[in-house]
């Protein structure tokens, strides 16, 4: 087994560890066929098969950068192989890399335009791209060229979804779970559909029935916990939320939500709750807000105007504006016509930066978590807002902080916060509410605001919306760096 | 003739066709010229054909003709060795040296039994014998690096088997070796770099990935591992000691079907490897084929002598056919040097046997098992003190769909959240709806089927568990001996081939009622009783079993009784109380089903069995199993179940009743016979239970032959069976919480 003595191939062997590799990868077995892919890609000429069966054990084992750089392999030997770019298109949609998946979706449907696979595959990735028109209309092809298959209607049932058309979907998708057998997760789709048309007493039953019926799945219990959570029922939804966590281990977001509702304090909510929490409510947002008697950004103009008399008075203007977490862009369109340098917004969510972008009022849109965007070299800011964006954090420290190093010697930082008072003062400045919100101490805000270099302007105990058991109480803060 | 057959005989040997060689040699054997070449020749193609057993006249007979001929003695050795006979395999290897001093497989036999008698001077002085007669044969390398091995010389051992695989690029043993010396030298880690660098270098030489999959095994990769073995078989195809590791590795992960192909290849190959014919026996096992599992054992036995390994496998296949006497005959013939795993193998079959298992025979025999057991130190003393929620451990291989499941979960669901936390041990992977509602309920889930006990009790220890219930037992895939490190303060053994004691002094205690254990059953058990206040089970009824449907005795055709139970617990007098009813009822017929009467040879060999009883064969329907959603259905077509005895239904009974089908059962008074007695009382039926064989053939005819009441019974049965404490998942939530509060309590503090 030395380099003088190596083993040459028989001629059969490509054509045997082809066969092979292929069946197991074909028997969802991908793992077992690695060594003898590696083997297949040094004999001459079957390279690029080689890499293309690779690139699909990789992605089922879901090692997708490794996968990618396979089906890269593949495709430079012949870029127009439909299977490889569906592949590739499969791939990057698992990486979260919807415009990839498009370009390689759409080069797909050119090269094989009788590919139903492939206009199901480009409505999939358009669909993650929020082009639900353009989703709707290539699974709408798709199904046309292949009305039987389930996963093509059910992706359309999804289109329709979260395009809004939940008519639509419903029949769709009432469809697609008879023609499964109740598969669950198609059930937890009908049942997510009916919540957000605002059927949540159906979408109820639904998730019950499926449930009583033996079915188990991470979703069906997390739709049934958020449909349980619009009657206020936060009782009955914590043991779901905890039972969809426990099933989904890797899910921050049900994380987060367990937590929350079994009284379990985290010191922040994960990033991938806050995206999903506003991806999949970005449209309804605003809407939502407004007819909860949102008012904070409302209360951030009052306070300004009260802290800048100027501005108010029209005689000056504000400098640069950094609006963390600024979801569809209501704090841009309170502050828009006192805005002298530019306004910037941060949040997450890619569905709210699109609903702000909307509103043509800000000069850059940063989808970022907000201690990363601190993390950037600002030139000073004159204003730094968060408006309602404290509740999905726990500890402040680093936040203020952060704030204090974007902000002009002479700026304001204005911010809402929730807040409780603690039975201990000396406790815990901070608490996780059983909504998943985050609550503070004053004490807590004071002390945080001390350590970071602020005085505080101006504290109001405000209502800072209505919710359905009534109205929520906090505060709106103003402050500024000390010394000026 | 016999010149001919002679000559067409060595000429099948030469083409590699022993098969055919047979019958000729056979015919030769009268050649008064080649008689004794025509006896060896037919002894080696016997050999060949892994037919130790019939090797051996012929061997002897050329021994005896051919006085000068070395290989007649060398070839009898060699199955004195595979039967562990080293005495006799030295004396008849030596017997070969004296015939021709230059005999270098007989040295190289000689050399293997001194280095594993430990004389390893010995070993290698033979071992440089034979490498003067043949410097260029590499087994004789190969033993020499094994010698270095385990004298601690692993970098030689590595230069060794190395140069071994440079010439033989798929020499199986070669690369076993290399694998070890490298592993010992270097590290697992190292190793693996090692081999992994060679097969870039040589990537079409099989004995690199052998050597990768032989350290991936020993890290405990079997996936990885496999994966490593199936590029070895495509690139040294039908070579057998590639085969037999693949068909090892594929049965280690209950690759069944693919398993037994390849098996049976390796045997081919490899007829006198003792291993690749139990790994097959278990491969049949696990797939239901009873059958052609005793038949390989048997053969085995016969060309290798009664190996304890044998004999234990053999064993549960005759209890499994229902051969309770055979099986438990073969199970005792094993416990001589069978150490725990024969002891532990008797109380498996124990239980069936209609005779010998009773409950003090049980307690003997597993309080026998708790004596062999060496000391473990625990690894924790005592209880925290109170507060808070109880961690509760569940040690099983059964999460999910599988009677531990159907028998637990409702009531393991009920337990209070915020009272218990629940933590998974578990032993085997299950994604069934069942297993996901376990995980559902689960604040923690470990899989550690891959980890020896001392690493599975670290684990429960370090996580804190304060009451740990083993839901195992001596059952296939248990894992009791967890217990005897100790790894909580109370462990409690419940469901899960929970059919007697365990017999262990690390185990507290036993989830029961008072039907399984009336008072002064406590001289059976080595456990404390921990009586729950109704059943000890809490039955979940499958969301998709059907309505209940008429009866099917209403159509007139005759009452059909149905047994819906394993062989294994269709004993003699099982048959023969149902010979005597079905004798007194001549219109009804009798449905079996289980999963092994699929195999034809099991329904023949039971159908003998039924017949010599005395059952009508006309009127008895021998059917192999169901998936379980059609299991169910098929009790529509039962009017009444005949349990069997001593070891009755469990799981079983439940789902006739909630079938709406009635048990005629009888209890003995072990743990396992009297399940039925439990199930019925807790639905007020406790008068369909027998105390003798007598009262059970009268009941059952009794009740046949009343269609009204049966069919009233049948009507109301589900919804009987709804309201009872057998299905009553909230009550026996509260009933289990407290029992394990109370029993954590009189646990002395730490």
């Amino acid at each position: 087994m030395s380099d003088t003595s190596q083993a040459a191939p028989e001629a059969s062997l490509g054509a045997r560890l082809h066969a092979s590799a292929r069946q197991l990868v074909r028997d969802h077995r991908p793992a077992e066929a690695l060594p003898m892919l590696d083997r297949l890609a040094r004999l001459p000429g079957l390279d690029a098969a080689a890499a293309l069966l690779r690139a699909e054990a990789l992605a089922a084992l879901e090692q997708l950068p490794a996968a990618e750089a396979a089906a890269d392999l593949a495709l430079a030997a012949d870029p127009a192989w439909s299977a490889a770019l569906q592949l590739r298109a499969r791939i990057r949609l698992a990486r979260g890399q919807a415009r990839g998946a498009i370009d390689d979706a759409a080069a797909a449907v050119m090269a094989t335009p009788w590919d139903a696979g492939a206009k199901a595959l480009l409505g999939t990735a358009l669909l993650e791209d929020r082009c639900f028109d353009t989703a709707i209309w290539f699974l709408g092809e798709a199904m046309r060229a292949d009305p039987a298959n389930p996963g093509t209607q059910s992706r359309l049932g999804q289109a329709f979804m979260r395009a809004g058309r939940h008519e639509a979907a419903a029949e769709i998708l009432a469809h697609c779970v008879a023609a499964s057998g109740g598969a669950p997760a198609l059930v937890a789709l009908q049942a997510q559909n009916a919540l957000l048309a605002g059927d949540a007493a159906g979408a109820e039953a639904m998730l019950r029935a499926a449930l009583a019926a033996g079915a188990t799945d991470a979703a069906l219990h997390s739709v049934l916990a958020h449909a349980l959570l619009t009657h206020g029922q936060m009782a009955d939804a914590a043991p779901h939320f905890t039972a969809a966590a426990r099933l989904a281990p890797r899910d921050g977001y049900l994380a987060h939500l367990a937590a929350a509702a079994n009284g379990i304090g985290t010191d922040r909510a994960t990033d991938s709750y806050v995206t999903a929490l506003f991806d999949g409510y970005a449209p309804r947002f605003e809407h939502s807000l407004l007819a909860l008697g949102y008012r904070v950004p409302g209360l951030f103009r009052r306070a300004i105007e009260r802290a800048l008399p100027e501005v108010a008075a029209g005689r000056a203007r504000l400098g640069p504006v950094l609006d963390l977490g600024c979801g569809t862009g209501l704090v841009g369109v309170a502050l828009a016509d006192y805005l002298g340098g530019p306004l910037t917004g941060v949040d997450l969510s890619r569905g709210m930066l699109e609903q702000a972008a909307a509103k043509h009022l800000y000069a850059e849109l940063l989808q970022l978590e907000i201690g990363a965007a601190l993390d950037r070299a600002w030139p000073p800011q004159a204003v730094v807002t968060l408006a309602d964006v404290l509740i999905y954090l726990g500890q402040l420290e680093p936040v203020i902080g952060g704030c204090r190093r974007a902000l002009a010697a002479d700026g304001l930082l204005v911010f809402s916060a929730e807040s409780f008072t603690p039975a201990d003062p000396a406790g815990q400045g901070w608490r996780l509410l059983p909504s998943g919100r985050y609550a503070h101490a004053p004490a807590y805000l004071r002390h945080c605001l001390a350590a970071a270099g602020f005085a505080i302007l101006e504290w109001r105990e405000e209502d800072l919306r209505l919710e359905a058991d009534g109205p929520i109480g906090g505060v709106v803060v103003v402050a500024r760096p000390v010394g000026h | 003739m016999t010149a001919e057959a002679y000559r067409a005989g060595l000429e099948a040997l030469g083409a590699g066709q022993p098969a055919r060689a047979v019958p000729l040699l056979t015919e030769a054997l009268g050649d008064p010229e080649r008689g004794g070449y025509a006896a060896l020749n037919l002894g080696m193609a016997l050999q060949a054909l892994g037919r130790l057993a019939a090797a051996v006249p012929p061997l002897q007979q050329a021994m005896a003709a051919l006085p000068d001929h070395a290989e007649p003695p060398f070839r009898l050795g060699t199955i004195a060795g595979l039967r562990n006979d080293a005495a006799a395999a030295a004396a008849l290897f030596r017997s070969s040296l004296a015939r021709d001093p230059a005999h270098v497989p007989a040295l190289a036999a000689l050399a293997a039994l001194a280095e594993e008698a430990g004389d390893t001077g010995e070993a290698r002085a033979l071992l440089a014998r034979a490498q003067d007669c043949d410097p260029a044969e590499p087994e004789l390398a190969l033993a020499l690096a094994r010698l270095d091995l385990g004298q601690g010389e692993a970098a030689a051992a590595a230069g060794g088997a190395g140069a071994v695989l440079a010439r033989r690029p798929a020499h199986a043993a070669a690369a076993r070796l290399l694998a070890e010396a490298l592993q010992a030298e270097l590290g697992s880690e190292a190793a693996l770099e090692r081999v992994a660098a060679g097969a870039a270098a040589d990537p079409f030489a099989a004995g690199w990935p052998l050597a990768a999959a032989w350290l991936l095994e020993a890290a405990g990769q079997p996936e990885a591992a496999l994966a490593e073995l199936r590029l070895a078989a495509q690139l040294a195809p039908g070579q057998a000691d590639v085969l037999a590791a693949l068909g090892h590795a594929l049965a280690g992960l209950d690759r069944h079907v693919e398993a037994e192909a390849i098996l049976r290849q390796a045997i081919a190959a490899r007829p006198g490897d003792l291993d690749l014919r139990n790994r097959l026996a278990t491969v049949l096992w696990k797939g239901n084929r009873l059958s052609a599992m005793l038949e390989v054992l048997e053969a085995a036995v016969a060309d290798f002598g009664p190996h304890a390994t044998l004999l234990l496998n053999q064993a549960l296949a005759l209890n499994a056919i229902g051969e309770q006497e055979a099986g438990l005959a073969a199970a005792e013939a094993a416990i001589p040097g069978g150490g725990i795993a024969a002891l532990v193998n008797r109380i498996a079959v124990l239980p069936y046997h209609p005779v010998a298992g009773t409950a003090l025979r049980l307690r003997e025999a597993a309080e026998a098992i708790g004596a062999a057991l060496r000391p473990v130190p625990p690894l924790v003393r005592g209880r925290r003190p109170q507060g808070g929620a109880l961690r509760l451990g569940l040690l099983s291989g059964g999460l999910g769909q599988h009677p531990v499941g159907w028998l637990t979960l409702a009531g393991l669901e009920a337990l209070p959240e915020a009272g218990f936390t629940l933590v998974a041990y578990s032993l085997k992977p299950r994604t069934d709806p069942l297993a996901r509602r376990f995980q559902a309920r689960c604040a923690q889930w470990h899989e550690v089927g891959a980890l020896d006990d001392a690493a599975i009790a670290a684990r429960i220890a370090a996580d804190g568990i304060d009451i740990l219930l083993e839901l195992g037992g001596y059952g296939e895939g248990g894992r009791p001996f967890v217990l005897q490190h100790r790894p909580a303060p109370l462990q409690v053994k419940w469901v899960g081939a929970q059919f007697a004691s365990l017999g262990l002094a690390a185990c507290d205690g036993m989830l029961t009622d008072r039907w399984e254990t009336p008072p002064g059953a406590e001289a059976f058990y080595t456990e404390q009783l921990l009586r729950l206040p109704d059943g000890y089970v809490c039955y979940l009824p499958p969301p998709y079993a059907p309505p209940v449907g008429p009866l099917p005795a209403l159509a007139g055709a005759g009452v059909t009784f149905g047994c819906f139970n394993n062989l294994a617990k269709l004993t003699a007098p099982v048959l023969a109380a149902w010979a005597a009813i079905l004798a007194a009822l001549p219109e009804a017929c009798l449905i079996l089903r289980t999963h092994a009467l699929g195999e034809a040879a099991t329904r023949d060999r039971t159908a003998r069995r039924l017949a010599a009883a005395g059952l009508p064969p006309d009127r008895v329907a021998l059917e192999g199993g169901l998936p379980h959603r059609r299991l169910i259905e098929a009790y529509g077509g039962i009017d009444i179940a005949l349990d069997p005895f001593p070891y009755t239904g469990g799981l079983t009974v439940c789902e006739a009743l909630w079938m709406g089908v009635p048990v005629v059962a009888m209890a003995g008074d072990s743990f396992c016979a009297r399940h039925a007695l439990s199930h019925l009382s807790n639905l007020g039926l406790g008068d369909w239970v027998a105390g003798d064989h007598a009262g059970y053939v009268a009941q059952a005819i009794a009740r046949a032959r009343d269609i009204p009441a049966l069919a009233a019974l049948r009507q109301g049965l589900r919804a009987r069976m709804a309201q009872s404490p057998l299905t009553d998942a909230p009550r026996f939530g509260r009933n289990l919480a407290g029992l394990l509060r109370q029993a954590w309590i009189a646990v002395p503090e730490a």
